[in-house]
């Protein structure tokens, strides 16, 4: 019969963890083993030392407020030095308002002033240039061209390939009325009495 | 004398719309004369003038110089075919028929914006035997008209001139 003890109980053994009729055989068989009584006490003294070494039961540190007590504990070690009392009549408590305030008013005047000359400009902006009419013929092979007029006293549109009105057309039962003169608006008020061709 | 009860209703039910629609156009702003614009129309030719018609109005001095004083306008005649002064509504469009009845030229315009002292910008047609043959945007000015050089005819040319015309004076 085998009755040597396997890895597990003879590390059991050796740690004084056995009992009963397990602890019984593994005496039993110890008795002839003297390196392993050897190595019993060598972990029973090693035990020992160690109990002596290191308190039976030890408060563990509070992990709550760890960081507060941390500095704390710093504050208390290096003791702030004392605030400086604030003046209330220091010059900063008015200039820094005074200095806010004067830059907002000061850049509502530029933006006044610069809006006021953009529009002086605009008034006062020469209209000599004649921006041409945007001209749209829907009929294919009409063209129209435009022409500032001379002096730019008229606007003028020359159509090219329209149809000829026929001949036959008569205007004459037109009802034209001749024009009276404060409707002659064609007619330039200024200009002098033809000479005629 | 229900039956003249029933009729006495539908007569009242309808003059009331009638009112009603009548009283809202003359509320309606949108045809509120914002100005007025006159359509001429002139026979331009370096031949006899005589073939337009006897009706054919010679035209002043003063526009005969002014046609003259643009280059692709200068013939050595002039005539009046015909003129219509229409109002530039607010919000609405009207057509100028110059050569009344015919409607072999006609101008549709209306307004851009709101007219100032210096300009009229106006939307623009020009129709010519029906049929759209020019669509612009027109800015017309007090002394500032515009001169459309337009179908050949009778061997010279009409000019189709557009211009604004002066507030119509209140009667006597």
């Amino acid at each position: 019969m085998n009755t040597n003890p396997d890895e597990s109980t003879l590390a059991l053994w050796l740690d004084d963890e056995l009992t009963g009729a397990e602890l019984a055989a593994v005496e039993t068989w110890a008795n002839s083993q003297p390196d392993q009584l050897a190595a019993r006490d060598e972990v029973r003294r090693w035990r020992a030392t160690m109990a002596a070494a290191i308190p039976a039961s030890i408060e563990p540190p509070y992990p709550d407020f760890f960081n507060s007590r941390v500095l704390q504990a710093i504050r208390e070690q290096n003791p702030p030095a004392e605030r400086t009392v604030k003046n209330p009549s220091s010059w900063r408590s008015w200039l820094m308002p005074m200095a806010a305030c004067s830059g907002m008013v000061m850049a509502f005047w530029i933006g006044k002033t610069s809006q006021t000359a953009i529009a002086q400009e605009v008034v006062n902006a020469p209209r000599a240039i004649p921006v041409g009419p945007v001209v749209y013929t829907p009929e294919s092979g009409v063209k129209a061209e435009w022409i500032a007029g001379s002096k730019a006293s008229a606007t003028v549109i020359v159509l090219n390939g329209v149809t000829a009105i026929p001949d036959a057309t008569d205007f004459s039962a037109t009802v034209y009325v001749p024009m009276d003169r404060e409707i002659d608006s064609t007619a330039d008020s200024e200009a002098q009495p033809e000479v005629g061709p | 004398m229900k039956n003249r009860r029933q009729w006495l209703r539908a007569v009242v039910s309808v003059a009331a719309v009638v009112l009603s629609n009548g009283a809202f156009a003359q509320d309606d702003p949108g045809k509120s004369n914002i100005g007025r614009v006159g359509v001429t129309v002139y026979y331009a030719t370096d031949g006899d003038p005589k073939v337009a018609g006897a009706k054919a109005a010679a035209v002043s001095q003063e526009t005969a110089k002014r046609l003259r004083g643009e280059e692709r306008l200068r013939f050595k005649n002039y005539r009046t075919l015909g003129q219509e002064v229409q109002p530039l509504l607010r919000s609405y469009e009207s057509w100028a028929q110059p050569l009344k009845p015919s409607d072999e030229i006609l101008v549709r315009f209306e307004a851009r914006s709101q007219p100032t002292a210096q300009v009229t910008g106006l939307d623009l047609e020009l129709w010519l035997s029906r049929k759209k043959v020019l669509k612009m945007d027109a800015h017309l000015e007090g002394k500032r008209p515009l001169f459309v050089l337009g179908p050949e005819w009778r061997g010279g040319r009409l000019i189709i001139a557009v211009a604004l015309a002066p507030e119509e004076k209140a009667g006597p």
